[in-house]
């Protein structure tokens, strides 16, 4: 009986696993494979080549400034997208007023509904240098000296790009610890305030705390979104100007479409995929261990 | 309970065998382009004329013929000069590249044909054969390959300075006759409040198309085509050196934009010249069209062309222009070839390649006699009639040579126009792509 039961289990869920297999662990074990291999797409023929492309892999500056960019990203999103959400999270939560509680959750999420390739656009005319409004802001106050081509400089592209991300994620952040914030017991914060625990502390030793499996989520998100940003960097920027804003997806996406070295991509694919599967292991093992009940 | 899950194990395993060894296609023999074809079944087409005002062209076409024959239907994928190229690989890494499809020359076309994708045309297209006389015989010359004929040349393009003869006139400046001319012409033009040369590189080609022509002038062909091989290249001729100290100083000297170009993009420049902000733009024959227009205020009367002047005393061939003929191949691997050629033969018929000419497609027609006063605009005619004088035509950077070096150059390009790499600094990333790509 206990048997039949377990092969009936089996029965369920074989279709849920085949589809998984076909169309997450195949693609990976696929993409490995790619990995070790030349593909010429054209003739269609492949073969065998080592570790050839994880040491030219090695060898790419373009490579190491790609990892750079990304994990610049990854450093102001968590900055912005998980401490600042959490901090504007609990401002507008701790407001008396509901009405504009729910007016600033609207405002702060209305950026997270516009497509990224819509915001992408929509920051290169921002950023342009003779028609943009932040150059045409910046000499309207009388700084012309910090006029310049946002996108067009390699010191200031990738900045320009992340400023933009930042501001098209946070409030979707914000939204996220706002509903994390409204879970928490109101006596918690009573009892802080009976206690004459002022607002700041209150925050420290009640909000944070208890939204931690939220913030843990949160970084995990930010991290892995962070390691796989490719739109906005194609529409802003394509890379450059001299793979100045490569990140490693843009810079997969090059390598395979544009210089038809797919297996040398499948390796960038490769490094993402360890990376950000590495980051999300490293997150769930610290917040399965501090998970706080109430 | 072992026995189920090794049996669950095996059926997995089965079917994730049996669907990736699902892939590859069929082998197709060759087919017999000159047999009159079977007028049944779907066509598919990739072109490059995605957008107006060109996207008609192909819908109106494909439609007449279905009326011809109604027992063929068409498939058309419509992509654009940005996206052509990734939505090709794409096809073809997915076995489905349609029936017809695009191709620059160079290496973009080579890699299709050493990949056995493109259909040898010359049983139908040879120069001397009924369909390849009524082609200009460099236009077909140019996807030739061995002496086999691979694609159906469409319409030839150059890349010229536009400029805006009363600006100039206003300036008292004449048609720049040298290089040197042109530079010390931009002062003036700047000093009538107007931007002596709209520049928009944010895309990097717009660079590479001035440094092409720049090395047609400072470089000798025979090096330049050694060069754009990596087996044979050594990118150590100085006229490489002096292309980019040039390409700098028309940057820096004409541009309004100056070392910010990057983050301009191609048609802010187009725009600057249409609305008669710019004296100068350098574009495409196939852009004149689109740079006078009813609404802009550059009129078609103040609308002139002439080639990028040559530096005085260069060591390359002051006569060459840069531009080449775009195209469409036949997929070698589909199994209606020659329907494909006879839909081919119904594009570039006379009365269709006129139409292609004439306005708002404004493509110049590689079909001898279809570009004319009566057809096209006087700029278009004065474009083709000058890529027809040329000693020779010199490809696009981004065409002609392996992606790889390339992409070096497209780097490099950009990093010439910030200044953040001197032209020896460039130089030596391009020699090492080509060494690695050798």
């Amino acid at each position: 009986m206990r048997r039949h039961r377990r092969t009936r289990g089996w029965a369920w869920v074989a279709p849920a696993l085949l589809v998984l297999g076909v169309f997450v662990y195949l693609p990976l074990l696929q993409n490995l494979q790619y990995s070790v291999m030349k593909w010429d797409i054209y003739a269609g023929g492949s073969s065998f080549v080592g570790m050839a492309n994880y040491e030219k892999l090695a060898g790419d500056p373009v490579f190491w400034r790609a990892l750079l960019n990304n994990s610049a990203y990854a450093g102001v999103s968590l900055v912005c997208q998980v401490f600042g959400a959490l901090l504007l999270a609990a401002l507008v939560e701790g407001l008396r007023s509901e009405r504009w509680r729910r007016a600033l959750r609207a405002i702060y999420f209305v950026p997270s509904a516009i497509s990224l390739t819509v915001a992408g656009l929509l920051f290169y005319f921002i950023y342009e240098p003779e028609l943009g409004i932040l150059n045409a802001a910046l000499r309207g106050v009388g700084l012309d000296s910090l006029t310049q081509a946002w996108l067009g400089q390699e010191g200031t592209a990738i900045w320009a790009v992340i400023a933009m991300s930042q501001w098209q994620g946070f409030g979707y952040s914000t939204l996220l610890f706002a509903i994390a914030i409204q879970r928490i017991p109101q006596d918690l914060y009573d009892a802080a305030s009976l206690d004459g625990v002022g607002p700041v502390r209150r925050f420290l030793q009640v909000t944070v705390p208890l939204t931690r499996e939220m913030t843990g989520l949160m970084i995990i998100v930010t991290l892995s979104g962070a390691f796989q940003v490719f739109n906005e960097v194609m529409v802003m920027t394509s890379g450059g100007p001299n793979n100045s804003s490569q990140v490693l997806v843009s810079w997969l996406y090059r390598m395979g479409f544009g210089r038809n070295d797919f297996g040398y991509a499948a390796a960038i694919a490769t490094v993402i995929f360890v990376l950000t599967l590495g980051v999300a292991l490293l997150q769930l093992a610290i917040t399965r261990k501090r998970r706080v009940e109430w | 309970m072992k026995n189920v899950r090794l049996k669950v194990c095996a059926v997995t395993a089965a079917a994730l065998v049996s669907l990736t060894a699902c892939g590859g296609g069929a082998e197709i023999e060759a087919a017999d382009l000159t047999a009159a074809p079977e007028y049944d079944g779907t066509l598919s087409i990739l072109t490059k004329f995605g957008g107006e005002p060109l996207s008609p062209y192909f819908e109106d076409l494909t439609a007449e013929y279905t009326s011809l024959h109604p027992d063929v239907d068409f498939e058309i994928i419509q992509e654009t000069d940005q996206s052509i190229k990734d939505k090709t690989k794409t096809l073809v890494a997915s076995s489905a590249l349609p029936d017809i499809y695009f191709s620059w020359t160079g290496d973009y076309a080579d890699k299709f044909i050493e990949g056995g994708l493109a259909t040898d045309l010359s049983a139908v297209l040879a120069p001397d054969s009924e369909w390849g006389s009524t082609f200009g015989a460099a236009s077909l010359d140019a996807f030739a390959k061995d002496g086999k004929y691979y694609a159906v040349p469409l319409y030839n393009n150059g890349k010229f300075m536009g400029y805006n003869k009363a600006l100039f006139d206003k300036a008292g400046v004449a048609v720049p006759a040298t290089f040197e001319e042109l530079i010390a012409a931009c002062p003036k033009l700047e000093a009538q409040g107007v931007e002596p040369l709209a520049f928009g590189n944010k895309d990097g080609w717009p660079g590479l198309h001035v440094l092409q022509q720049l090395f047609a002038y400072n470089v000798p062909q025979d090096v330049l085509e050694k060069d754009f091989v990596p087996a044979t290249a050594s990118w150590d001729h100085p006229g490489y050196t002096t292309s980019l100290e040039e390409f700098q100083t028309l940057v820096q000297d004409c541009t309004a934009t100056g070392s910010d170009s990057n983050g301009v993009l191609y048609s802010t420049a187009q725009q600057a010249q249409s609305a008669g902000q710019a004296a100068m733009y350098f574009q495409e024959i196939l852009e004149f069209d689109s740079v006078v227009t009813d609404s802009s205020k550059i009129t078609a009367e103040d609308f002139g062309i002439f080639a990028l002047p040559a530096p005085e005393g260069a060591e390359g061939d002051p006569a060459a222009l840069e531009g080449s003929p775009e195209g469409m191949m036949v997929n070698a691997r589909s199994p209606r070839q020659a329907l494909a050629v006879d839909f081919l033969k119904f594009v570039t018929s006379k009365a269709n390649a006129e139409t292609l000419a004439e306005a708002p497609f404004s493509q110049p027609s590689t079909i001898v006699g279809a570009v004319s006063e009566s057809t096209a605009s006087p700029a278009v005619v004065e474009g083709v009639g000058k890529l027809n004088e040329a000693s020779y035509l010199l490809g696009w950077l981004d065409a002609v040579t392996v992606p790889d070096v390339a992409d070096a150059w497209l780097a490099g390009g950009e990093a010439l126009v910030s200044g953040s790499e001197t032209p020896e600094e460039v130089l030596s990333s391009v020699r090492a792509a080509s060494d690695s790509a050798e």
